[in-house]
């Protein structure tokens, strides 16, 4: 009986270990939960995601660590990537050329994102160093909740795409100020060379990791359909090295990634089908993604008097991005409707914020905590809260192919009829 | 609802309608970006109009009253720049081509427009599926009678103008084995096809009364017809065009369309007949099927011919005509076309065959629209 004892017990051993079996089974309850929450309420899969991360969180789930760093840092590196990759793909440097507007836009909603959160959180008291820190991480958009949720609805249309451009480029704004700071923060500098010098770093690395990376592609588009199944496999392999060795020399690997697809978008301007042969791949990397970090998220210090500045932080980030949006619409081609739903588009936030976050924590542990507890819980409202305002304001503006059962009842637009 | 009388029009006058793709410049799937081309093409001053059509990935343009196939073209020019510049804005690209290569019909959304909601409702599944581009032309007739007259002779060249229009080879992602895959949707309609074979507007008033009574028609809209007359316009309208890939194309066939509209007019070279139709379901087919390669069968002689040949014999034969309409070089460019076995159906086999990616078959059909060489 021993010995048989003995043989289970050997054969029942996780070959991978126990934080393997753990996030193994918290993915497979999250597919579930991502699974149902679209069933049976229309709203995207990623809001199940989310759920389950937090509730895991709040059970005190040991599987990830804050801040991020070590695999659970760079699988929330390698999932953006790809993401912001792709994002960057629809970013033709032309556009801008043919509609200004469109970049004056991008660049009022930041800017005033900005502005707003910093001196709101100074005035509620927020010490002047997490203030500006803080300010930056709200200027991320999340093109990670907004991809998902567009994948989900099946939509299509210029909210969804001046969203998911708009997104991307307040994700780049914060991850090259963000890293930038973030590397003044760790080096003090005595003059303004150097200063200037982990900037230039950053941005180095990140800029050449992204044309290595953009070259490296379009070498391979030379003899390879970007429709073959293998290219998206090379393709997520490149990004992967990119991320790990931006990382690894003081670049930002998002950064690179989405230097790379915009940079790939110059060079090679003929249309993008791997983002379709992806496939089960990339999907189990953004909902891994997800439910690190809301479980991340959810660890943070909860406390009433914290909640009332997130809560500012949230409003004051809402109002900021509609009124930069509104401001840039004159003349760039949009509806002063479509403004509104765009900006609706533009509330979440997510693993980008995370980073920018977890990289000023890491970089200046004194004021990391205060940091971490008013982001944290911005970004983990703001992924649930803004993936179900993102859902609505796309269906609103008449753009989803399959709307949310709350969209449907919210409305009576003649679109979108399914043939009976 | 009686039918409308018959308006006049100055003969041998011209005006196209062209129904054109909204692609994103991403993956280059139709991008449903109607409402926002016409509001910016609302502010550029254009001859004829910009209106839109039953899916909202899609619009449709048309020039005023012309009186040559130049100055369809020129027109069609300011029209097309204004289209591009809009386009470039808004960061999508406008393309010809009678079908998209690879867009799913379900994903269409029906313009918000009373009329195509009832289409919409009517119609089922059809009118998603009628996401199909295609090239109208009217003719302007002197008066009803000779319109009738005129749509019967022109219908004895529905085979010619498909093949040369031919541009609609991929549907749902597959070659169809057709040229012109489009023209098999419009059958799925009821009450498309041929128009009944009667010669005078009064018998053409007693048709469409008893069709009024059926109840199952309410205007000449609801005709689905090949060939239908016009009576608002005084013209008879083609519509068995597909979209061509560029706007030269489009005017040439405009010019076509005149010159054997001329030689009508001036030599009364036949008189239609319902034996005439004997032929026309066949040849249709023909051309759809082959294009260029398509096999035409003479309705008055049964002879048997490739019909590239008997398209070259009819531009050799209305030459003359079409000299004094100015639309020498627009038939000189179909028949090289027609002698070569080109259309744009076989461009886009060869481009998908370089390419082997329909996408970049449609940025490179983008280029040719806005007039840069791919």
């Amino acid at each position: 009986m021993n010995e048989l004892m003995s043989f289970w017990t050997q054969g029942l051993r996780p070959s991978a270990g126990l934080p393997t079996v753990q996030w193994s089974l918290l993915l497979a309850v999250a597919a579930v939960t991502g699974y149902l929450v679209q069933r049976y309420s229309g709203l995207p899969k990623v809001v199940g995601y989310t759920l389950v991360g937090t509730v895991a969180g709040l059970a005190g789930f040991s599987g990830v660590v804050w801040p991020l760093q070590g695999i659970g840092l760079f699988l929330v590196e390698l999932a953006v990537a790809v993401v912001l990759f792709e994002a960057g793909g629809r970013i033709p440097l032309r556009w801008f050329r043919h509609n200004p507007m469109v970049l004056v836009q991008s660049i009022a909603e930041s800017a005033l994102t900005y502005a707003a959160v910093y001196w709101v959180l100074l005035w509620l008291g927020v010490p002047e160093r997490a203030a500006g820190p803080l300010a930056l991480v709200a200027v991320a958009a999340s093109p990670t909740v907004l991809t998902r949720v567009v994948a989900d609805t099946r939509a299509a249309g210029p909210v969804t795409d001046r969203a998911i451009v708009l997104a991307t480029l307040s994700s780049l704004y914060a991850l090259v100020l963000g890293s930038a700071q973030a590397e003044l923060l760790t080096r003090p500098a005595a003059d303004w060379r150097g200063a200037i010098y982990p900037v230039l770093v950053v941005l180095g690395v990140s800029i050449a990791m992204g044309a290595l990376l953009s070259l490296l592609v379009r070498l391979a588009l030379r003899v390879m359909s970007p429709g073959s199944e293998n290219t998206s496999i090379l393709l997520l392999a490149l990004i992967a090295a990119a991320a790990a060795i931006a990382a690894h020399m003081g670049g930002s690997a998002p950064l690179a990634a989405l230097l790379g697809g915009m940079l790939l978008k110059q060079l090679h301007p003929r249309p993008w089908a791997w983002p379709r042969q992806m496939g089960t791949a990339a999907s189990l990397l953004t909902m891994l993604m997800f439910v690190l970090v809301s479980t991340v998220a959810a660890q943070a210090d909860w406390s009433v008097k914290v909640a009332g500045v997130v809560l500012a932080l949230i409003a004051v980030r809402l109002l900021a991005k509609a009124v930069g949006v509104g401001v840039g619409n004159v003349g760039s081609g949009a509806s002063w409707r479509q403004a509104v739903w765009v900006s609706c588009a533009m509330t979440p936030m997510s693993a980008i914020a995370l980073l920018v976050a977890s990289q000023f924590v890491v970089a200046a542990p004194s004021t990391g905590g205060l940091i971490a507890s008013i982001a944290l819980p911005a970004i983990l409202l703001m992924e649930v809260l803004g993936a179900v305002i993102a859902t609505l304001a796309i269906s609103r503006a008449g753009e989803s192919s399959k709307p949310s059962a709350l969209a449907r009842d919210l409305r009576k637009a003649p679109y979108d009829k399914e043939p009976s | 609802m009686s039918l409308e009388a018959f308006h006049h029009s100055e003969p041998l006058t011209l005006g196209v309608e062209l129904e054109l793709q909204l692609v994103n410049t991403h993956d280059y799937d139709l991008a449903p970006y109607a409402e926002d081309m016409l509001r910016l093409m609302a502010k550029t001053p254009l001859p004829g109009s910009v209106v839109p059509e039953m899916t909202n990935s899609m619009i449709e343009v048309s020039t005023g009253i012309c009186h040559s196939s130049s100055e369809v073209l020129g027109q069609l020019t300011q029209i097309r720049d204004a289209l591009v510049k809009s386009a470039d804005k808004l960061n999508i690209a406008i393309v010809g081509g009678g079908t998209h290569p690879f867009q799913q019909w379900h994903e269409r959304r029906i313009y918000d427009k009373p009329r195509f909601q009832e289409l919409s409702q009517l119609y089922g599944y059809l009118s998603k599926q009628f996401t199909i581009f295609g090239q109208h032309v009217h003719i302007g007739c002197p008066d009803a009678d000779a319109a009738l007259v005129m749509l019967h002779r022109m219908s004895r060249y529905i085979p010619h103008f498909i093949a040369l229009s031919a541009s609609s080879p991929y549907v749902q992602g597959q070659d169809t084995a057709f040229d012109s895959a489009r023209l098999n949707s419009v059958f799925a309609f009821p009450l498309s096809g041929r128009a009944p074979c009667v010669l005078t507007w009064g018998e053409f008033e007693q048709y469409f009364d008893k069709m009024t009574r059926t109840g199952v028609v309410k205007s000449m809209k609801d005709f689905y017809w090949d060939i239908r007359p016009k009576p608002e316009f005084g013209t008879i309208e083609i519509r068995v065009f597909d979209t061509p890939l560029t706007i030269e194309r489009a005017a040439a066939l405009a010019g076509f369309v005149q010159s054997l509209a001329a030689w009508f007019l001036a030599e009364q070279p036949f008189t239609p007949a319902e034996d005439d139709y004997l032929v026309y379901t066949y040849n249709r087919f023909q051309a759809c099927r082959f294009g260029m390669d398509a096999v035409y069968v003479d309705p008055a002689s049964g002879d048997h011919m490739p019909l590239r040949e008997h398209i070259v014999r009819t531009i050799d034969h209305i030459a003359r005509h079409a000299t004094g309409l100015g639309a020498s070089g627009a038939l000189h460019m179909l028949r090289g076309e027609a002698s070569g076995g080109q259309n744009d159906a076989r461009w886009l086999r060869s481009r998908m065959q370089d390419e082997q990616l329909l996408a970049e078959v449609i940025r490179q059909a983008a280029m040719r629209f806005r007039g840069t060489p791919p």
